[in-house]
Order: structure tokens, then C-alpha cells, then sequence
């Protein structure tokens, strides 16, 4: 007993060494005024980099297992939240020190296992998280889904969070971000604006449901819940555009768009930006020119909006999934799948270097880009 | 990471259907009963004699129950023996199985033939289909209640169903519980009068004992005879010798064992040179068919038929067809072949070469004036079986017209998955109808199935191509550095094989996908 316990301080002793330079490094303050992107990994990697030098300025490690790795952060830009451990946990990490001081399951009733699909946000004021859970009730032979409710928290909950508020939620709910008003807009079937005291649901921008003259249904799968430099929350569809009543799919043109809500006057837009050529899986309007719209999968692609073509497209080295922009609008920074964040000229289009991550893939990760 | 785990669930799915197709039961078997009292009512609740909640409400093949048994396990930590897990699947698939009738057209799933283009509805199609055969399914039978429990068990189990391509443009659930379950339910009862029937007329696994004339086609390879003697072991087992030929003469022999369930269906694993074979086949009376394919590598498998050898019958004729105006050689397999074969107006049997109840060899000459066409081929009152005799090749087919191969091996756990072609000849009557004549010899080759595959040299890529046998082997797994943005050795491929008939070059064209391993590959796909 006494030896394996000797052994056992020993071993801690030897870690503690280990891992002595990293958690100096975990501790290494962001920089106010300064431009960051946080981006997340296998296999559970929060790391920082530093937009000034285009390099990785630190890495926190998060706990349980890695994936979706969505962020999004406090208004303040100084906690990281993660949707995280295959979807079920959301986790608040201070930037400033890697510390944990946040964490909800989307897990709450007994008897429930519950999964949140990227769909989570914070107040406009930092003070509340939200999520939508679909829960299944998991019984001794069966299960039964049950409806999905928005759960509400309190951010300084710490870290076993219960919801303060919870609503019935429709099915289907994916990305979020809350208005300057407080009010809370959810895509899903459409995407709605919702009032966080009372849980109602009004569907603010028709998509499944929009009623546009000879137009297929949207085809929405956005799950890159990004908070942009133009303060807007948006999602790219693709829509068929039927050349008569007849609404023939072969003769039908296929189109890019966007659904734009502006989160400071919640404005919103549908807008289609060109012929649909080729998928992107994430799309951003330029915080530089309202007239350009980026999109990224297998290529770099750049819209002209007004004119909706398409004026330029960069070759990739492999496929990336999420794009952000720095405040400048002049440089675009590439996440998602491997552990590089691929650096392009927002004007040129031309590749300007990589900042290769620690880690693994960064699969389905939602980056963002601040100044903190 | 991800990978990992999936690397893991695939192989242990794999293990899994190993141990379906056998090992002897041991005397010490428990009975079932005691199994199911003792292993799962931990979790389903008893009702009234002998029944438990979910079980005793559904019917399945035996793939099927192996499958719910194997979730119970890797999904809710269920601990059971291998030898109790057999006898469960036994009593199961015996006392709530399915009827002959009821796995009509839907057998091409338990038999493995993965290139089978499924013919379903729309809405089951993209409703169930979208994400795993339709037949799988289509081999199952609940009461409503049960269906949408399986619905409620899919979203539970794999929240992200209903935001995939086909079910975020709907109310996923909704159209699941409202339309689907009332339809499944009609579609595929518990109560059938076939299983009622079945059950009380239930041949038993002693009548299947004995010796079998068998005959086969593998696909790149060719077709193939011989015997299979079935002797009987205890609890519906069966030991097996396997002792054939292929027509080039190659040997086709082994020695296995088999099981029965539901009083018809038939797994058997043979050795057989060297390879371990899967058997998969429905007895009908005094004859087995179905398909045999590697243990490891199931698109490479033959179509098989049997019969058993006190009950005559005539099988096949290899090769089937004959041109007009020629000599060749053509053996008929049977059982009971017994006198001269009769192949009708034009074709002459000029020698009996070989004969015996299993196969008769005889030279045939057809008149150069035979009509061209298929004719019913006879031995004594035995027929059945047809000989096409043709003037001219019309037309040359790709078969599978299209199929899917997958990249493989590279260090991975999954290997590749091989396409194999065969190429059909087809011949148009006197009256213009088309007909089948036969497979052929061709020289194949792979060519970029658009100008994207041609952009992206898939070609050169994705695999190479036997050229004088349609096999297709895939290339290596992962990330390829060579090729535009280090994608795989996926690609689209256009097969072509070309025949010759005395000179005169046909060409046929099939459509082959060459894409990733297929990662989840339980026994019913």
C-alpha cells in the first residue's frame, strides 16, 4: 500500500513537472484591443491565436470528450462557452486563465439523456446562456423523444447550472443569436424570434415556409453559429428558381442565398447572391463591403451581391468548413476539418499563410474572431 | 478520434455476424426461457406466460434478432454468453421468425448482394431507406405499437436524423409516427396467416439431410458444380463436404457446418480451399438457393442452387447457350439426370461424354439454320431449364449495371471491397424479342465516368481493372498527397467490357462509384 502510494505521489510529481510550462501558458492574459481567434479541436483542445502575428498564442484544455466544439462568447469577449462531450455539455472557459466557470449538461430531467444540435447562445448582456435540448426519455425498454425546450441560465450559475427559465421549444432547432433588445432569434424550420421571458415562439423570417412565386422550399443546414463584425446573424440556402407554374426541377435555375437578421435594429434580409455551382458549408458578408458575400467548402468563393455572381474563386489545399474575417475585412481566416486555419487576402484572394493547430480535427468547430 | 470508435463498432458488428452462422451448440445449452427470464428482464417487463414487453411483440430473420441482441450489447451493456446469445437467436428465429413468403423479395439483404438497386415507395425510400436498405425493414413484423417505438428508439438514438438531407425539409417525427407507423403496420403486421401457416407445417432439419447436386456462377470466375453431403449434428445442425468444380477445372472443395432456423433458413460456414464461405440460403423442400459468398470479402460470391439428390431435378445447363452453326460442349446439373437431354429443334446432341445423376456432359451441335432464341432444355420428364442459341450478339451488358466498390486496407481495420463484373450477352430473336443468351469472356477496362472523374484522373486513382476478368480492386484508404487537395481514392467510373464474337467486337458499359469503407456493417446492411 505504502509503495503504491509513494509510486502514485511520484507519478503526480512527474506530471506536475510536465505540465508546469503549459499551465503558465494557460494562464497567459489576452491583450485588451487586441484581435484573437478562438477555434476548438480534438481532442479538446480551446485554442487562441494571436490575428497581430498570425500565430497560436495559447491553448486551454477542456474536459469530457471533444465535439461539436460550436463557441460562442460572452459579450464581454473574455469567456469562451462550448458545446461540447458529443453535444451534451456546454462549458464556459475563462480566456484570460483557461479556467472552467461554467458548466450546464443540456441533460436536466431525470430519466432524460438530451443532445443540443449546435444550438446555443448568450444574452446580449452576458448574463444568461441559451440552449435548446431535444430530450428522449430513456425508459427501462424504450424510449420516447420528447418535445424540445429552450432551457435559460444563468451565467454565474458556476458549475452544476440548472435552467432558471424553461419553454416548449419546436423540433428541428439549430443555431441562435440574440438580439440588441434581448429578444432571441433561433433557426430551425424557420427562424424565429423569441421572447426569453415568456418563451414565445413567432416565426420572424419564413424559410421552410416562405412563400417566395416560384421557389422551391429553402435547403438550410447551417450550423456555423458565428458572431460576425457586422453584428448580423445569417445562414446561407439554396433554393430552386423554377422558370414557370410548372415548376419543372430540370429546367429550374438553383440559387445562393442568405437569410440575414441585423442584431442591433433586427432588420432582416433574404437575400440570393448568385447561381448555386458549387456547396459551401459557411458563408460571411464582408465587415469591409456589404456587396460581397464569401462562401467556403472545397473552394474560397467571393459574390458580388447586386451584380449576384460570382467574381473570384481560391483554390484549397483541403476542405475547410468555417469562415470568419478579421475587423478589418482584409484578411479571411479558414477553420474546420485537420488542425490548420488557412489564411487568404479578402481582397485578392490569394493564400497569405496557415497556422497549424496543436492537436487534431477541427471537424464541425465554430470559430470566432474578436477584439478583446 | 471519432474514427476510432467507429472503427471499433464496425469490427465488433463483424464479430458478431461471424458468430451468427454457427459453432455446434454444447449439451449444457441453457434453455431459452431461462435465458430470457434470467438475461433480459432486467429491462423488459414480463407479461402474462412466458412473454416480455418488446420482444414478444415482434418477428424477425435471424440477422434481425442477432441484431437486436448485439444493440442490447454495445448499446446498453448487456452481458450475455455467445452461447446464450445463439440460443436466443435460435428460439427466436424459430418461434417468432418469419414465413418463406414473408422474406420474398427482400432476400438480396440477408444474402449480402449489396449492389442491389432496392424498389421501394418514395416515402419509405427517403422516410427509412435513406439511411439503411429498405429490406431491412421489410424483414421485420410489429404491431403499430412496436413501429413507433422504433421510431421514438431512431431520433433517441441518433438526434441528428431529423436535420440530414430528406428530413429537414419536413416534420420528420411527425410524418414517422402519422404515416409511416399506421403503414408499416398494414405493410408488415405481426399477425400474418403466412407465419400461422408456416408455423404449423414447419418442415423439420432432418429432411435436409443428405447428398445435394449443387450448381453455381461466381461472378469473374465462372460457373461451377459438384456435391454437398449434409449429415446431421445435434439442434437443427448439420455437418457439410463440399466437393465441386468450376468448369476451368479449378477445384471448388470443403468441408463446414450449417444451421437451421425457421424450419427454411439456412447459414452455413464452409472452409473451402483455404477461404471461409458464408452460406446463406432458403430451403424449399428438396432445394437450397441462395447465395455463398467470403466470410471476409462478401462481394465475392456465387449464386447457388441445390438439390437434394433423391428428388430429381434439373438444375442448370453450363454453358447455356450455343451459336448457331457450331459445336461445343454443355453440361447439365441436376439431380436423378437420367437418358439423353433433349434441347429441341436444330441442336443435335452429337455425343454423350460424360454421364450421372448429378451432370450429364454432351457434345452439341446446333444446325446453322437452329432459330435463334431460348428453348426448354429436357432429360427425361425433368425441365426447367433453357439453352439459348444464337446467331449474332446484339447487345453486350454490364452486370451489376451499377455498383459501389470501396477504398480500403492501408493500415485501416476495413478492407477494400472488390467490384465483379460479369459481362451478358444478349441475342434478338426471329420475332425481334430480346433475349438472354449468356455471360461471356471479355477484356475489361475502367474509363472517368464524366468530365469531373477525367479532371480529377479517377482513373488513375481509384483502382485498376483485370483486363480479362471483371474484377475491379480498389485503392488504398485515406488521404491521398497526390491527388487535388489530398482527397481519398474515391471516383466515378465508367466499366467496359467488350466481347468477341468471331471478330466482331460488343461493347457493354456499367456504372461503377468507388467511394469510402462502409464503417457500420451489420449483417443486414
Amino acid at each position: 500500500m505504502l509503495q503504491t502510494a509513494t509510486r502514485g505521489l511520484a507519478a503526480i510529481l512527474v506530471l506536475g513537472a510536465c505540465s508546469g510550462p503549459l499551465l503558465a501558458d494557460e494562464g497567459k492574459a489576452l491583450n485588451r484591443g487586441h484581435e484573437y481567434m478562438v477555434t476548438t479541436n480534438y481532442p479538446n483542445n480551446l485554442h487562441i491565436l494571436d490575428l497581430a502575428t498570425d500565430s497560436l498564442y495559447k491553448t486551454c484544455q477542456m474536459p469530457d470528450a471533444f465535439g461539436p466544439g460550436t463557441v460562442q462568447l460572452s459579450p464581454d469577449r473574455t469567456i469562451a462557452y462550448v458545446l461540447n462531450n458529443h453535444y451534451a455539455d456546454i462549458y464556459g472557459v475563462e480566456l484570460d486563465t483557461c479556467k472552467q466557470v461554467f458548466h450546464a449538461s443540456i441533460t436536466q430531467q431525470p430519466g432524460e439523456k438530451a443532445r443540443s444540435m449546435f444550438s446555443f447562445t448568450v444574452s446580449h448582456d452576458g448574463k444568461e446562456l441559451y440552449t435548446v435540448a431535444n430530450p428522449t426519455r430513456m425508459l427501462n425498454d424504450r424510449y420516447e423523444v420528447q418535445q424540445p425546450r429552450l432551457d435559460v441560465y444563468a451565467t454565474n450559475a458556476g458549475m452544476s447550472a440548472k435552467p432558471v427559465r424553461s419553454f416548449p421549444a419546436p423540433r428541428q432547432l439549430t443555431i441562435m443569436q440574440t438580439g440588441d433588445d434581448g429578444s432571441l432569434y433561433i433557426a430551425g424550420p424557420d427562424i424565429y424570434k423569441v421572447n426569453v421571458q415568456t418563451g414565445k415562439f413567432d416565426v420572424l423570417v419564413p424559410s421552410r415556409h416562405w412563400k417566395r412565386p416560384l421557389y422551391s422550399a429553402p435547403d438550410v443546414l447551417y450550423v456555423w453559429n458565428q458572431q460576425t463584425y457586422r453584428h448580423d446573424f445569417s445562414l446561407l440556402y439554396t433554393a430552386a428558381k423554377f422558370k414557370d407554374k410548372k415548376e419543372d426541377p430540370a429546367t429550374a435555375d438553383y440559387v445562393y442565398g442568405f437569410f440575414n437578421i441585423d442584431l442591433a435594429t433586427g432588420k432582416t434580409k433574404t437575400v440570393d447572391f448568385g447561381p448555386l455551382t458549387e456547396i459551401y458549408f459557411s458563408g460571411m458578408v464582408s465587415p469591409k463591403d456589404p456587396n460581397l458575400v464569401f462562401g467556403v467548402l472545397n473552394r474560397l468563393a467571393k459574390y458580388d451581391i447586386k451584380q449576384k455572381k460570382m467574381l473570384q474563386a481560391a483554390t484549397l489545399d483541403h476542405s475547410y468548413y468555417c469562415i470568419s474575417f478579421n475587423k478589418a475585412g482584409s484578411k479571411i481566416y479558414l477553420a474546420g476539418t485537420f488542425n490548420d486555419v488557412a489564411i487568404f487576402d479578402a481582397e485578392s484572394l490569394k493564400p497569405l499563410g496557415k497556422i497549424k493547430l496543436p492537436g487534431g480535427d477541427m471537424a464541425i468547430t465554430t470559430a470566432q474572431v474578436f477584439t478583446r | 478520434m471519432k474514427r476510432t470508435f467507429r472503427f471499433a463498432s464496425a469490427g465488433g458488428l463483424l464479430a458478431l455476424a461471424v458468430s451468427l452462422a454457427l459453432q455446434p451448440q454444447t449439451s449444457q445449452a441453457r434453455e431459452a426461457q431461462a435465458i430470457l427470464k434470467e438475461t433480459c428482464m432486467a429491462c423488459h417487463t414480463p407479461e402474462g406466460e412466458n412473454a416480455l414487453s418488446r420482444i414478444s411483440h415482434q418477428r424477425k430473420t435471424p440477422e434481425g434478432w442477432l441484431m437486436s441482441i448485439a444493440r442490447m450489447q454495445t448499446m446498453h451493456q448487456l452481458k450475455i454468453s455467445d452461447e446464450d446469445r445463439r440460443t436466443l437467436v435460435k428460439y427466436l428465429a424459430d418461434n417468432q421468425g418469419l414465413a418463406p413468403s414473408e422474406t420474398d423479395g427482400v432476400r438480396y439483404a440477408l444474402e449480402r448482394r449489396l449492389n442491389t438497386v432496392e424498389q421501394f415507395d418514395d416515402q419509405t425510400k427517403q422516410m427509412c431507406g435513406r439511411c439503411h436498405s429498405g429490406a431491412r425493414v421489410a424483414l421485420q413484423r410489429r404491431p403499430a405499437q412496436e413501429w413507433e417505438r422504433l421510431v421514438n428508439f431512431h431520433l433517441g438514438q441518433w438526434p441528428s436524423l431529423e436535420y440530414q438531407a430528406l428530413s429537414r425539409d419536413r416534420d420528420w417525427f411527425d410524418l414517422a409516427r402519422k404515416e409511416m407507423v399506421p403503414l408499416l403496420a398494414k405493410r408488415y403486421p405481426l399477425d400474418s396467416k403466412a407465419w400461422a401457416d408456416w408455423q404449423k407445417s414447419m418442415p423439420k432439419a432432418e429432411a435436409l439431410v443428405g447428398d445435394w447436386s449443387f450448381s453455381g456462377h461466381l461472378p469473374g470466375k465462372g460457373e461451377l458444380n459438384g456435391v454437398m453431403k449434409v449429415t446431421a449434428a445435434e439442434g437443427d445442425h448439420f455437418t457439410l463436404s463440399v466437393d465441386g468444380q468450376y468448369v476451368d477445372g479449378s477445384p471448388f472443395k470443403g468441408q463446414g457446418t450449417a444451421i437451421l432456423y425457421s424450419g427454411y433458413e439456412w447459414r452455413g460456414n464452409v472452409d473451402i480451399d483455404g477461404v471461409k464461405m458464408r452460406q446463406v440460403f432458403a430451403a424449399n423442400g428438396a432445394q437450397l438457393k441462395g447465395r455463398m459468398f467470403e466470410a471476409a470479402h462478401d462481394e465475392r460470391g456465387l449464386d447457388f442452387i441445390a438439390a437434394r439428390q433423391d428428388h430429381p431435378q434439373l438444375l442448370a445447363v453450363q454453358p447455356g447457350y450455343l451459336k448457331a452453326g457450331s459445336e461445343t460442349e454443355v453440361s447439365l446439373i441436376g439431380s436423378g439426370l437420367n437418358g439423353t437431354p433433349s434441347f429441341g429443334k436444330g441442336v443435335e446432341v452429337v455425343k454423350v461424354l460424360e454421364q450421372s445423376p448429378q451432370r450429364v456432359r454432351v457434345l452439341l451441335k446446333a444446325a446453322a439454320d437452329a432459330p435463334a432464341g431460348l428453348r426448354e432444355v429436357s432429360v427425361g420428364a425433368l425441365k426447367g431449364q433453357q439453352l439459348a442459341v444464337y446467331r449474332d450478339i446484339a447487345e453486350v451488358k454490364v452486370v451489376p449495371a451499377f455498383s459501389v466498390a470501396r477504398i480500403g486496407d492501408n493500415g485501416g481495420a476495413t478492407p477494400k471491397v472488390q467490384g465483379r463484373f460479369d459481362a451478358e450477352a444478349w441475342g434478338r430473336s426471329a420475332e425481334g424479342k430480346a433475349y438472354r443468351i449468356g455471360v461471356f469472356p471479355a477484356q475489361w477496362k475502367v474509363e472517368p465516368f464524366d468530365d469531373r472523374a477525367r479532371e480529377d484522373e479517377d482513373v488513375k486513382f481509384a483502382g485498376s481493372m483485370q483486363t480479362d476478368a471483371g474484377v475491379f480492386t480498389p485503392g488504398d484508404a485515406g488521404p491521398n498527397p497526390e491527388r487535388k487537395m489530398s482527397t481519398n481514392n474515391a471516383g466515378n467510373l465508367k466499366v467496359i467490357a467488350a466481347v468477341d464474337d468471331a471478330g466482331k467486337a460488343h461493347t457493354g458499359e456499367g456504372h461503377l462509384i468507388v467511394t469510402v469503407q462502409r464503417w457500420n456493417n451489420p449483417p443486414i446492411p
